[in-house]
Parts: structure tokens; C-alpha cells; sequence
């Protein structure tokens, strides 16, 4: 481009030597003021609709590194707001250069479409049935009724085990509801408009979603296929009415590595004149606020998950709870945890009570090895009409072992059968009758993970002395440090902040959005069985539970290290033990919406059109957005130049500046770049109205060039040896690469092309009061010296910007710095720094194999900068 | 651009009484000249009565949906700007709004500043394709 600008602007030269281009009469004249101001309009346009595009490639850049949760509507608002800006810039290139550039579009169109189809690519639901009994349920149908359905038909069918009759709502019926009335496009509508990921209200839009669900009415063919399905089930009851448990079966839940645990809703013991009440609290659980933050920390895209319900005969247990087949904090322990307690399992998996731990050999005689009996003071029974309650244990029963080793064993062997049949570690969820028969409610992959521990060398008793809580439940391994923070009630976790120990009383489901948040969490109560333990071991966050008076004896503010393994709290950092830190997991990584922005990106974001001299720099050969916009970005530039010279219009045309004396500076001035109509050769400085280039100048002229660096005889050497082999860097060789700048300028707008010494560098900025659209965009490449001495430059040119706020990289020997979005005061600040530098680096190159020199430069230099800004 | 320049007059079309109003007031406050409508006809109305010079037209709404008012509107004066909004990021729904000949495209929520800045820019588009009209008419 620098060259096309040189020869262009040496040809405005010539031609700008009268006040009007003979034979042209005063209307031609009007017409082609009007006709450059529109374009230059589309020109302003098109250069803030480019800025809008690479931030958004940035902020998609930022979100592939994965350490950031994003969800689907950030994939979808990106790429509309990034294909509407390419769109635009196109219908104003087409206002720039009508006709010429035709191709774009049909570039824009073929790039369109791919990414469309990935966006638009959704699994089609073959199987249309509503409903079907359990009796029909294979785990070959996880994606028509859930996992949690389909293991359980599983279980009942192919293993021959005891689960309750039922039937589950498939997949079909979740789409034919949410599609009834528009109710799917109008949840979409109300993401939307809730905000970006980080700003959204998560409390607000997800009571709004739900009482859209609620307030919808039931599709009658779903109606009638329960009415089908519940009326089968009462005939083979004896006609006596059954009471049920409506349980999520959502997509993806109950996954391997992803467990949504306790994200849904689950309602017990209900009549069926209740029933599509619950169905409808079930389905509007997938918009619960700890479901939303849970699919959006994770990945899950929500049009993925159909939330399938699993309706099952409810069983009056007198026991109950859930069996890890092996331990899920140690991948190397076999045994069997049987966690159980008094009632319905509720109590375990909800973690507000203490239950009884067996572990299980498994050797023939299936040996108990250990027995953890503890005071359950709590269970959950039915009601005698519908619903559940946690009523108090009498004393007796309470410390009683709440299974007989007889039960114990037969436990263990339905786990080890259901493992084997999985062929992998499971989490199941039992219930035993009161005539003492085991029922199977739901099985699960087990997540487990290796057991770290600390070696001998570690002596934790020089920490004693901090030690503030022993004795928990190690519910989630790891070592973390934060500051305490006690929630108690839920609007706490509006003033959760991010990184802090989370301390409850009770470990409940509820508080699993601020497990994520969270550096390590404590609770009083709860085991390793509960869904807050599973949410702590999936997202890596050490937990330890089971700690009496932690409440009491932790205080909010302080700093204290948990080890979760020890089960232990300290007060202080406790670095030793933090040494001992697992990595955080990425869970974005490979995630079906990491997936989905992966796949769009790459018709996004890769450049393939680099040197705007190739042949191959052509509208039809953009591939993705980034080419258009570059392509885009460069011609215009071309386009504004070529004015002028396509239309015989001087006006048009540059001048040359006149600072002191006539100086190697061309200006083109676009709009209101000068204080009023400039005739003749020359512009004065003060005639210049442009505040980027104003601000440039200021930077370029506040301190006089010391001259070139005094030479070390390597760098020397170098430009000797390059001069012979590049007539350009011969002093006195007529060269086209002699030192000439041109500027294109209006009042917040500027653009530089320069040639100073032997580099090349542009300089683009938009300066104006709308912060938002401001930017500053800086490119350099060359030298004279030889490739090692110009790349280390370069680092050093990219070593300064970046300590004052630029976003830059290096390619090759091409030096790429921007910063944008910022007010008027700081990106003059900036433009002055490049103008310094523009300047002050002239023939550093030379000195880069001196590191002394380069320190003393690098001290000039800042100093300098520094004395620049306010 | 001065609070004087910017004495224009926008229209500002959406049902959601809330966002309608508060946008409205924000756009005052900024030396606009505001009319609101609710819906698409009764915009189509206040065009025909008193046309403004940029609407900004949401364009989901009950009763005549946005792109038929934008339709309506150009029909009535075809060099009358419009900036569409949207709660919806369907990536068809903006390029086919875009090639209708929509001048800007925002995705609902709206930051205040960039409405403005695409208000302004319309506002200077309609006044540069008018003179160049009346230019291509004498």
C-alpha cells in the first residue's frame, strides 16, 4: 500500500497547482465536493465498523484461550455483530468505489453460509414418541429420554433389578412444548436482551423464563400420552391410585465428567392430579439460576439439552442413599462407599445432613471394612397426602446404624453388578422398602480423580499454631487460600466475591453457582455423597465438609488456607501447602459451545490476504471476514487517495507542509483536516485542524533527534554489507524508497505512511468524543541493519508500546500495535508517544547487538515518553 | 457535534413501554428531538404526519412486526434513515434487514452512546443522499 500511496501522492503533487482543475465549471465542482464528502462519510463508516470487527475477534480470540466461561448466545451475538459490520463495510466500499469490488459479496455470501450452517446444525429428533414406558427404555435411548431414563430402563430390563415402574416424557414432547406458542424463540429473545455472559441478571432472566414455562398450557398430545401411560400404570396397580417422583432426565446430565448434579428439579410424591404442575416445574428447572450458571461455566449449549422427565411409582423408603462403586477421591481405591441414611436418599444427595458411611471389600465375602456411623438427626419421609418432609430422627434411631450388614452386602453387589455391566465406575442412587427390598433410582458415571498427597518431607506441624478447623470430610481434594466469606441466606450470594472460601452451615445444592466462583468451600454438614461435593470435585474447587463450628470459628475477611485432604483450615497463607495446588481445569476446553465457536472462528478470524503488492489480492479470494475487512481496510485507503486523480479534481490532492521550511510531509486533506480551504503548494502547521495528527506532530517535534546512535563496528559492518546488496540504502542512489510521509487527514481522523531512515511504518487513528470508536492502530517494518538487529528493534518498539497500553504482536519482521476504546485525552497521549517514536527509533536497529546501548535507549526513551504525557 | 446540530427529529418505535420510554428520555437528554411510538402503526401514522428524519424501530413487536413497518416507512419516504433493533441474533434475520436497505443493525441490550453515534451518522447520511438527489434532479 505504502508504495500505491507514494506514487499517488507524488502524482496530486503535480496536478495541485492551480485552485481549480481547468474545465471544470463551478456545478462539476459542487457535484465533486459532494460526491468526495459522501465517500469520505462511508469512508468514516467503514473504518468504525472495521474497529467493531477486530474487537470482536478479539474478545472471540480471548475466549478460545478457554479460561473463561461463555455460553451459546456469545457465539451467536459475536458472529451477528461481526458479519452485520463486514456487511456494512462492504455496501460502503461499494458507495467508495461503485461497482469495482462487486466480488465481495459473493465472498461475503460463501463465508456467510458455512458459518450458518454450523451455527444453524442441530440434531433432528427421529423417534416422535411422547412417552414410553420404562419397560421399553434401553440406555440405546439416551438421546430420545435423557441418560438418567435410559440407564434406569437399563437396570430394570437387562440387569433385572428392582426399579420403580414408571415411564419417561421424551425428547419430541420437550420440543413440541417449547416450540408450542413460540415459547422457544421468546426464552432466546430474553437471554438476549439480558445482556452480555458477565453482566446478566442471571436472578431476573431466569424467573422470567420460568414463568413463561409455567404459564404455558401442556400440548394436548403430550397430555393425553401421559393420561395413556399413568392410566396403564394404575390397571396394573389394581386400579389404586399411584403417588410419583417427577425427576429430570435433561441431555448431558449425569454424563461422564459433567453432572449437573442437583442443577434440576426433582419433585417427590406427587398425585396425579398434581402431575402437570410438576412437569412444568421440571421442564422450567432447566432455566434455574444454578442450571444457567452451571450450562454456561460448562459449555452446554442450551439448545442442546432437551429436558426429557423420568415419572417413576414413588417408593416410601425407610432407607436410602447413594453407593460410589469406588472412591471417587482416589482412583486407585477399589472399595465401595455405601453412603446411607434414615428415609428417602434426599437427605444424602442434598447435603444439609450427616449420614453413615460403609466401605466395602470387594472380596468374595464382600468384608465390610469400615462402618462411620453417624447421629443422623434429620430424614426425609413422604407425607400421607403428597410431599416430602424433613422431620426430626427419634434419639434412639438416630445413632443406630441405618443398614444391617446383611443389607450392606446386598448393596454392594448390586454395585459391583451395575459396574460391571457399565464397565466403569458408578454413582448410584438406592432406596429400600419398608418390606426391605432395594429399589435402583438412578445410576450414574462416577467422576473420580487421583489422590494427591503430600510427601514426608512436609512437617505440618510447624503450621500448628494457625490451624483454625480439623476433622472434616474431605469432599473435594486440593489446597486453595482465600478470604472467608459465611452465606447463610441467598441474597449473600449477590455479595459473593469472586475467589473467596465459601463457609455454609449446610452443603446445599443451592449454593452451587458460587462453587465456581469460589477458591474453596466449607460447610458444617453435607458428606462426600452430596451434589455440592460432586459440583466441587468437577470444577476442581477444594471442599471440605463435615466441620463442625466452622461458621463459628472462621471469621468473614480473614485469609485462610484450606487442605481439603487433611481436612484441615488455616489461618494465613499457608505457602508450603499451597505448593501442593492441583491445576485449575479448563472446563470450556472441548465443550460443545468451545466447540461451536472453535469451528465459526476459523471462517472468522485467519488471515490469508497478508501483502496487498500479491496477485492473489483479490476480492474472491477472501476466505474468511478477517480477509474482507483487510482487503476492505486497504483499498478504501487506495480509493480516498485515488479520488483525485480519478475525477481531475485538485482539491483533492496533497500539500505539502511547511514547518520552518518545505518538509518531506504530504496531506491530503479528506474533510475538516484543515482550519479553512487551502490553495496553492504548501499547508502550514498551523492551518492543520486534524487532532491525531496534530497530537502526532506534537510528539514527533517535542524533543530533537540526538542523531544517529554512535555505531559499534558489528553494526556497522551490517549496513555495509546490506548497502551492497540494496542500492536503496545507499546514500545519494535516487531511490523510490527515499524518506517521504504522506498523511491523510480530517479533524478526528488521520492516516500516516512513512518512510523514515531505511523502515516503513503506518499509522492509523481515529480520535474523536465518541470513546468508543476511538482507536489507534501503528504497523513497522524494516531497517537497514540485518534481520536479527531489525527483529530486535522491533521487540524493543513493541517492548515500549505495550508498557503504555498497546495490544501488540510481531509476525516476521512486521511489528502490528493497536489500542482502542479509549477517550480523547489518553489516545492523544498515545499518538504523541508514536510520534515520538517514529522519530527517536530512527536507526536503532544499528545498535541492537549492544546491550548496554539498548539499555540506555530504552532508559532515554521512556524518560522521554514519560516527560510527554500529563 | 453540538447540541444544536442535533436538533433532528427521531422517532423511536418499540412496545416495551420500559425500554421505549428510559431510550427516550436518554436520547432527550441528549439535545434530540424524541417522538415514541409503540407499535408499527402507529409509527407508520406519525410518519405520514410527521415525518422524522431517523427511526430507530424495534423489530419485534405485536400486531405489524418491524420489517413490515420498515417497509411502510420507506415506502412514505424512501430517504428517511432507519436503524433497526433487535432482541433477536439470528445472523439471516440482520444481513436480509441489512440488504432491505436498513441503515444500521443493534442488538438489543443497547449501549446509549453507540445508538446515538448511528443516530447521528444516519442523520448525516439522509442529508448527503438528499443534496446529491437534488443535485441528480436540477
Amino acid at each position: 500500500m505504502l508504495k500505491k500511496l507514494a506514487a499517488f501522492s507524488k502524482k496530486f503533487f503535480f496536478l495541485n497547482q492551480e485552485e481549480h482543475d481547468p474545465g471544470l465549471e463551478a456545478e462539476e465542482v459542487d457535484a465533486l465536493r459532494l460526491t468526495f464528502k459522501s465517500r469520505y462519510h462511508s469512508f468514516k463508516l467503514l473504518l468504525a465498523a472495521n474497529t467493531r470487527i477486530l474487537e470482536g475477534m478479539a474478545d472471540i480470540e480471548r475466549a478460545l484461550q478457554g479460561n473463561e466461561s461463555f455460553s451459546m448466545s456469545f457465539v451467536q451475538t459475536h458472529c451477528t455483530a461481526i458479519s452485520v459490520n463486514v456487511f456494512r463495510m462492504i455496501n460502503d466500499m461499494e458507495n467508495i468505489a461503485p461497482g469495482k469490488y462487486t466480488a465481495l459479496k459473493d465472498s461475503f455470501v460463501a463465508i456467510q453460509k458455512r458459518i450458518d450452517a454450523l451455527l444453524g446444525a442441530r440434531k433432528k429428533i427421529v423417534d416422535r414418541r411422547l412417552v414410553i414406558p420404562l419397560e421399553a427404555l434401553n440406555s440405546d435411548m439416551t438421546d430420545l429420554v435423557g441418560g438418567k431414563m435410559a440407564n434406569l430402563g437399563d437396570i430394570k430390563n437387562r440387569l433385572q433389578m428392582n426399579v420403580p415402574p414408571g415411564f419417561a416424557i421424551t425428547a419430541a414432547a420437550h420440543e413440541l412444548f417449547m416450540q408450542a406458542d413460540g415459547l422457544q424463540r421468546e426464552i432466546d429473545r430474553l437471554f438476549q436482551v439480558a445482556g452480555s455472559d458477565e453482566d446478566r441478571n442471571l436472578d431476573l432472566v431466569s424467573s422470567q423464563i420460568r414463568q413463561l414455562i409455567m404459564a404455558a398450557e401442556v400440548p394436548e398430545a403430550i397430555y393425553l400420552a401421559v393420561v395413556d401411560a399413568y392410566s396403564a400404570m394404575k390397571a396394573a396397580n389394581q386400579d389404586q391410585e399411584i403417588r410419583m417422583a417427577v425427576r429430570s432426565s435433561a441431555f448431558g446430565e449425569d454424563a461422564a465428567n459433567s453432572s449437573f448434579a442437583g442443577q434440576y428439579r426433582s419433585e417427590l410424591n406427587v398425585g396425579f392430579s398434581q402431575f402437570f404442575y410438576y412437569y412444568k416445574q421440571v421442564m422450567a428447572s432447566k432455566y434455574s439460576v444454578q442450571a444457567i450458571a452451571y450450562k454456561l461455566s460448562r459449555g452446554f449449549r442450551d439448545e442442546d439439552i432437551a429436558m426429557c422427565v423420568g415419572c417413576l411409582a414413588m417408593i416410601d423408603a425407610i432407607a436410602g442413599g447413594v453407593i460410589y462403586t469406588r472412591n471417587p477421591l482416589d482412583s486407585k481405591d477399589e472399595a465401595i462407599y455405601i453412603n446411607s441414611t434414615w428415609g428417602l436418599p434426599k437427605a444424602v444427595v442434598d447435603g444439609n445432613d450427616l449420614c453413615d458411611l460403609f466401605v466395602v471389600c470387594r472380596d468374595d465375602d464382600l468384608t465390610i471394612l469400615r462402618r462411620e456411623v453417624q447421629r443422623k438427626g434429620f430424614q426425609v419421609v413422604c407425607l400421607e397426602g403428597e410431599g416430602c418432609i424433613r422431620t426430626e430422627t427419634d434419639d434412639d434411631l438416630a445413632v443406630k446404624p441405618s443398614l444391617t450388614d446383611r443389607q450392606i452386602r446386598e448393596l454392594a453387589d448390586h454395585a459391583i453388578r451395575i459396574e460391571q455391566y457399565y464397565e466403569t465406575s458408578q454413582d448410584i442412587e438406592w432406596a429400600i422398602d419398608v418390606e426391605g427390598n432395594v429399589f435402583i433410582l438412578q445410576s450414574r458415571p462416577l467422576q473420580q480423580m487421583e489422590a494427591v498427597l503430600p510427601g514426608p518431607e512436609l512437617d505440618l506441624k510447624r503450621f500448628e499454631a494457625s490451624l483454625i478447623v480439623e476433622g472434616g470430610i474431605n469432599a473435594s481434594p486440593g489446597v486453595a487460600c482465600g478470604k472467608v466469606f459465611k452465606v447463610a441466606k441467598k441474597v449473600d450470594i449477590l455479595q459473593f466475591p469472586e475467589g473467596a472460601v465459601l463457609v455454609v452451615d449446610q452443603a446445599l445444592p443451592t449454593w452451587a453457582p458460587l462453587v465456581a466462583r469460589a477458591a474453596a468451600v466449607v460447610s458444617e454438614q453435607g458428606g462426600f455423597a452430596g451434589h455440592l461435593a460432586n459440583v466441587a470435585r468437577e470444577f476442581g474447587i477444594p471442599a471440605i465438609f463435615g466441620v463442625k463450628g466452622a461458621m463459628a470459628r472462621m471469621h468473614n475477611g480473614d485469609a485462610v488456607t484450606v487442605a481439603a485432604d487433611l481436612g484441615r483450615v488455616y489461618l494465613g497463607n499457608i505457602g508450603p501447602l499451597l505448593e501442593w495446588t492441583r491445576p485449575e481445569p479448563k472446563l470450556m476446553l472441548g465443550s460443545p459451545v468451545y466447540e461451536s465457536l472453535a469451528e465459526v472462528s476459523r471462517h472468522i478470524i485467519p488471515l490469508h490476504l497478508l501483502d496487498p503488492e500479491a496477485r492473489d489480492f483479490q476480492p474472491q479470494n477472501c476466505r474468511t471476514f478477517h480477509d474482507i475487512t483487510r482487503f476492505i481496510h486497504e483499498k478504501s485507503v487506495v480509493e480516498m487517495f485515488n479520488f483525485g486523480k480519478d475525477h481531475s479534481f485538485s482539491e483533492r490532492s496533497s500539500k505539502q507542509l511547511h514547518y520552518r521550511v518545505p518538509m518531506n510531509w504530504w496531506i491530503l486533506n479528506l474533510d475538516d483536516g484543515f482550519t479553512h480551504e487551502i490553495h496553492g503548494k504548501y499547508v502550514k502547521l498551523d492551518e492543520i485542524a486534524s487532532i491525531p495528527m496534530l497530537a502526532f506532530w506534537e510528539g514527533f517535534a517535542a524533543i530533537p533527534w540526538d542523531g544517529p546512535p554512535a555505531l559499534d563496528g558489528k553494526g556497522m559492518t551490517s549496513i555495509m554489507f546490506r548497502s551492497t546488496m540494496n542500492t536503496a540504502l545507499v546514500a545519494g542512489v535516487k531511490s523510490k524508497y527515499a524518506d517521504r510521509n504522506y498523511f491523510m487527514i480530517s479533524r478526528n481522523y488521520c492516516t500516516l505512511s512513512s518512510r523514515l531512515g531505511y523502515h516503513f511504518s503506518t499509522m492509523e487513528a481515529m480520535v474523536s468524543e465518541r470513546s468508543g470508536e476511538n482507536y489507534l492502530g501503528f504497523k513497522f517494518k524494516g531497517g537497514a541493519a540485518d534481520f536479527e538487529r531489525c527483529l530486535g528493534r522491533i521487540h524493543f518498539i513493541r517492548e515500549i508500546l505495550e508498557r503504555y497500553g498497546f495490544r501488540a504482536t510481531i509476525n516476521g519482521d512486521n511489528l502490528n500495535a493497536r489500542i482502542e476504546g479509549h477517550d480523547m485525552a489518553y489516545m492523544i497521549g498515545r499518538l504523541k508517544i508514536l510520534g515520538y517514536l517514529t522519530l527517536h527509533t530512527r536507526q536503532l536497529d544499528m545498535i541492537m547487538g549492544n546491550s548496554a546501548l539498548v539499555g540506555y535507549y530504552m532508559n532515554k526513551l521512556t524518560r522521554d515518553i514519560d516527560s510527554l504525557l500529563p | 457535534m453540538d447540541k444544536k446540530q442535533r436538533e433532528f427529529k427521531v422517532l423511536l418505535v418499540d412496545d416495551e413501554d420500559v425500554f421505549r420510554e428510559a431510550t427516550a428520555r436518554q436520547l432527550s437528554v441528549r439535545g434530540f428531538i424524541v417522538l415514541t411510538a409503540a407499535s408499527g402503526e402507529a409509527a407508520v401514522e406519525l410518519v405520514r404526519n410527521d415525518p422524522p428524519e431517523v427511526v430507530v424501530l424495534d423489530q419485534q413487536m405485536p400486531g405489524m412486526h418491524g420489517s413490515d413497518t420498515f417497509i411502510e416507512i420507506k415506502k412514505l419516504d424512501p430517504l428517511i434513515e432507519v436503524i433497526m433493533l433487535t432482541g433477536n441474533t439470528s445472523v439471516d434475520n440482520a444481513i436480509e434487514l441489512m440488504q432491505m436497505g436498513t441503515f444500521d443493525y443493534l442488538m438489543k441490550p443497547i449501549n446509549i452512546d453507540e445508538l446515538l453515534y448511528k443516530i447521528e451518522d444516519a442523520y448525516t447520511r439522509k442529508k448527503l443522499n438528499e443534496k446529491q438527489q437534488r443535485e441528480a434532479g436540477q
